[in-house]
């Protein structure tokens, strides 16, 4: 019933709501709050047709780093009882650990809910934020941003694949010469980058991009009286959330 | 008279410095005429399509001598809109031209720039993807096509500006055979509608659809005799 109630709804909806649970994520320091608003982000990402589980396997890459920062939250926050600690030097608090786990909940609310944007195409998110009268110069900013990270994932793979063949295993040597190796690659990426977003302004601006301070859309976005209801109720639900959180009744 | 595209004692510098890579290049370009330049990589090709289309100067620095008109006018005093519906250009690689989700949204790109009304914009969509053969991608993703094909899409969207001239900068290098058969059908189409287009090639096998061969050649252009 939910995903017949979500099926088509404009982007700007879609943002709408991907603000508040964002925004919940940031300001909830309770736990099991910040549990109850990843699952509902989750839930609603579902019903939006979202690929959820592929980004949650992806997610598992780094579930090291989640895992770092929780350690690292729990050593400089240290509060509450010694969990671990070695040679008289408490590593892990139970309030550090309780930190590290919420830091990584808060992070994981704006994934989760972000990938509801992933429902709409780039031209419609667009379509949504220049409606909003946000200048269409940065609203194609930002969606050609988007557009060009795959390109620069698969640039970043084919310069490893290009070391590798070349007989470096870079599984098989030190972190340090790894780093070191790492950070040499960074240079033709950056440098085919540039190229390549310097070929695709060209080909838009000979396109009459910038022509004039406004331009004519051929897709027109319009929001239907479920849209409406939705956006008040997330509000409203987002701020009545808050309002328990710091001033409980 | 006045030809679609005249080029006038053209020199060309890039701001690095390293001198005139164009050096005093004139050229006539006739309606309904395919005109192919050829050259070997360096030989400044694609500086010569740069300057074709306005590009040099509006948009890339350097120093440019000389002048190309566009039906008497020079593309220096041209504004950039005005060159685009004049005057459109495909470049080689067809993945830093396509940035849209589907065809359609890319075909309407250009038109939508120049505040061209919707229901124009429609019916420039319609005709651009018949012209290319591709009504049924209309609503697909450009990222999962051939290369191929996203080169007709590339030109599709160029040619919803509704240009009199095309430039194709070695359009067919990244593309296979079948590809190169689909795009050289239609760029003999579009002489037989009255473009004028000049094809920059390396491919000399892509030359048999040229009316006449221009080899550039140190930045000067040179009678072709077939070698290079």
């Amino acid at each position: 019933m939910l995903k017949t109630a979500v099926n088509g709804m404009d982007p700007r909806t879609k943002l709408v709501i991907v603000l508040c649970l964002s925004t919940l994520g940031v300001f909830i320091q309770d736990i099991y709050m910040l549990t109850g608003v990843l699952l509902i982000s989750g839930v609603l990402s579902t019903a939006f047709g979202s690929p959820l589980f592929s980004v949650v396997k992806k997610m598992r890459r780094i579930l090291g780093l989640f895992v770092a920062i929780a350690v690292v939250q729990s050593i400089f926050a240290p509060s509450g009882e010694s969990l671990l600690s070695i040679g008289g030097f408490t590593l892990i608090t139970g309030g550090g650990f309780m930190k590290g786990i919420s830091m990584v909940l808060r992070m994981s609310i704006v994934l989760v809910s972000a990938t509801i944007m992933s429902t709409s195409n780039s031209r419609e998110i667009i379509q949504g934020l220049v409606q909003w009268r946000i200048p269409y110069e940065i609203a194609f900013m930002v969606s050609v941003g988007i557009r060009f990270l795959p390109t620069l994932s698969e640039e970043m793979k084919n310069v490893v694949t290009a070391i590798q063949l070349r007989g470096v295993d870079l599984d098989k040597i030190p972190y340090k010469q790894r780093f070191k190796i790492y950070s040499c690659l960074v240079m033709p990426v950056v440098s085919g980058a540039m190229i390549k977003s310097r070929e695709l302004s060209t080909a838009m601006e000979t396109r009459a991009f910038r022509a004039y301070p406004k331009r004519t859309s051929y897709m027109i976005l319009s929001m239907k009286p479920r849209d409406y209801a939705t956006i008040i109720m997330s509000l409203i639900a987002g701020v009545v959330v808050l309002l328990c959180y710091y001033r409980p009744f | 008279m006045s030809y679609p595209l005249e080029v006038h004692n053209l020199y060309y510098s890039y701001p690095d410095g390293k001198g005139d890579i164009l050096k005093g290049i004139n050229l006539k370009a006739e309606e309904g005429e395919i005109l192919a330049i050829v050259g070997l990589s360096g030989s400044g090709k694609s500086t010569l399509c740069y300057c074709l289309s306005g590009i040099i100067p509006h948009i890339f620095g350097g120093e440019m001598r000389g002048e190309v008109l566009i039906y008497g006018e020079s593309t220096g005093k041209l504004k950039v809109p005005e060159i685009a519906t004049r005057l459109g250009i495909v470049f080689q690689d067809p993945d830093t031209q396509l940035f849209s989700p589907t065809v359609e949204d890319e075909i309407a790109f250009g038109p939508e720039n120049l505040c061209i009304d919707r229901e124009e914009i429609g019916k420039r969509i319609d005709a651009a993807l018949m012209q290319v053969r591709m009504e049924e991608f209309r609503f697909g993703s450009p990222n999962h096509f051939s290369g191929g094909q996203k080169q007709l899409i590339a030109l599709a969207s160029v040619l919803s500006l509704k240009p009199d001239i095309l430039i194709f900068d070695e359009v067919m290098s990244q593309i296979d055979t079948e590809g190169r058969r689909a795009i050289k059908e239609i760029i003999k189409e579009l002489k037989s509608a009255g473009k004028t287009v000049i094809m920059v090639e390396h491919d000399w096998g892509n030359l048999d659809i040229a009316d006449r061969v221009l080899l550039l050649k140190d930045g000067k252009f040179e009678a072709f005799s077939g070698t290079l």
